[in-house]
């Protein structure tokens, strides 16, 4: 479903990824994992098509096309969905209201029929219950002064909502108690489908003790630097990300 | 079109007596000009309003999307107790408009009390001005007034003015202020662009929104026209 080759990007003159490959089949939840700073929000972001961020180098195949050529509305309506870090507040705009044009401008783009007020309030009302949310949020403007963690459940119901092939989670557990994690985790896990791709950006292990993945990346200073299976997750819990540094500068000794 | 200006001045009196209520609603939608800002029509009106009767009430509610340059103060003078003055505003400017509006609430009765409401939205190399006064004369005991001033900025060579005065001499009165300049950020386009909506359809939404308070004032048949004019007013104005 999606294949990265060799992608480099920058922020204004800082170099940010540094040769990122990645494939991701659908069905697959991959977790990047990593210390601060080492890429991983910018990755998520790339891929989504924010503009701030100028990619140098490599390509991005998504379903067989060139995902860098497409503006990022098409991405998002071709199936990549992005679950913000930080969602963005829109006054007086509702949920429920912003989901409708979005969901809607999705389907346009697939040729189905856009969907009516009733509709539409019968399938978000259906997705509320995921991740046990009620009808006084989604009601209220988008985000304006929702706690951490209905932001963060907000982010999940618009995912379940517009149902995308790819869905990319940029650290939803961070900023999360206990209980908004377990809500958010096992909303997230009930939407793994054999369809989906699902790329967990993360810090931490404990959400993957709900979402448990298949495969584990770890970058650093731009790289994917070690690959494995869920073991490798705790590995790092265990460890720190310490031990990986000393070996990236084991293999790669830089120049002094 | 037409390169030279057209005058439209009209005058609005109204005078509201006791238990009345008057609700005058305005959408405005002359000829703004051309892009280079040629020709247009000049909005200069005069509206005033007096609450002469007790418990009166008078509500100015208006969406200025046209003329080249629009000045204009729909104003009430709070004579009779506990009389209510209203202003509910929404001024867009786009190319090379100019509105300066708002509003004079001039309080003399007894717990008379008046809501400001202005939304200004500059686009291109629109200019827009809020130019008000609150003025709580000596006998006013007991009278209030909230005031909220936003300004909403798409672009880099557009610009927002705020001149709110308060004259306050009655120490029982309450004013309060409040004002925001928001610009529409890189942040909200690209959320409503990683959610497949357009970037015109994510200006119009969040425009609409940063007005919602106003155009909920407006009668219903109008609220969907003005919706639908601001979309107009601003095509174009975000890559």
């Amino acid at each position: 479903m999606l294949e990265v080759r060799n992608l480099h990007a920058k922020v204004g003159n800082t170099e940010i990824l540094r040769g990122i490959d990645l494939t991701v089949n659908a069905g697959e939840v991959h977790a990047v994992m990593g210390p601060n700073g080492s890429g991983k929000s910018t990755l998520a972001h790339v891929l989504a098509g924010r503009e701030s961020y100028e990619v140098t180098a490599g390509e991005v195949i998504y379903e067989g096309k060139d995902l860098l050529k497409m503006p990022p509305e098409e991405r998002a309506r071709e199936g990549v969905f992005l679950a913000f870090q930080y969602p963005v507040e829109i006054p007086g705009v509702s949920t429920t209201y912003f989901l409708k044009a979005g969901v809607n401008a999705i389907r346009k783009h697939r040729g189905l029929e856009e969907f009516d007020a009733i509709d539409f309030l019968a399938l978000i009302k259906e997705k509320m219950k995921l991740v046990e949310m009620d009808q006084s949020l989604v009601n209220r403007p988008l985000n304006e002064g929702f706690s951490g963690g209905e932001k963060k459940r907000n982010e999940i119901l618009q995912m379940a909502v517009l149902d995308p092939k790819l869905a990319i989670l940029d650290e939803t557990d961070s900023g999360l108690d206990i209980d908004a994690l377990r809500i958010v985790a096992n909303g997230v896990d009930a939407l793994r489908s054999k369809d989906r791709a699902i790329l967990l950006i993360t810090h931490y292990q404990r959400l993957l003790n709900y979402i448990v993945p298949d495969y584990v990346h770890v970058m650093f200073d731009g790289r994917i630097v070690k690959s494995g299976g869920k073991a490798l997750a705790l590995e790092l819990e265990d460890k720190g990300y310490d031990w990986i540094k000393a070996e990236v500068e084991l293999a790669q000794p830089t120049i002094a | 079109m037409r390169s030279s200006n057209q005058l439209h001045a009209a005058v609005v009196e109204l005078i509201a007596h006791d238990d009345a209520r008057i609700k005058y609603s305005t959408v405005q939608n002359w000829y703004p000009g051309d892009k280079e800002g040629t020709g247009g029509i000049y909005n200069f009106v005069t509206k005033r309003g007096k609450c002469l009767g007790k418990n009166s009430r008078i509500s100015w509610t208006q969406v200025e999307t046209g003329s080249a340059i629009t000045w204009k103060y729909p104003s009430c003078i709070l004579q009779g107790e506990n009389s209510v003055g209203e202003f509910y505003s929404v001024a867009v400017t786009n190319n090379y408009q100019q509105a300066d509006t708002g509003t004079k609430m001039i309080h003399m009765g007894k717990n008379t009390k008046s809501t400001i409401i202005s939304k200004g939205i500059s686009a291109g190399h629109g200019q827009n001005t809020y130019r008000g006064l609150v003025k709580i004369l000596k006998g006013a005991t007991g009278a209030r007034n909230y005031s909220q001033c936003d300004s909403l900025l798409l672009g880099e060579k557009c610009g927002a003015h705020t001149f709110p005065y308060l004259e306050v001499n009655n120490s029982s009165s309450q004013v309060e202020h409040e004002a925001s300049t928001p610009k529409i950020g890189e942040d909200q386009l690209f959320y409503c662009k990683q959610r497949g909506i357009s970037a015109e359809d994510a200006v119009n939404m969040i425009v609409n929104g940063f007005c919602k308070t106003v155009l909920r004032e407006l009668p219903m048949e109008f609220a969907v026209e003005a919706q639908k004019l601001l979309g107009v007013s601003l095509e174009g104005s975000v890559g």
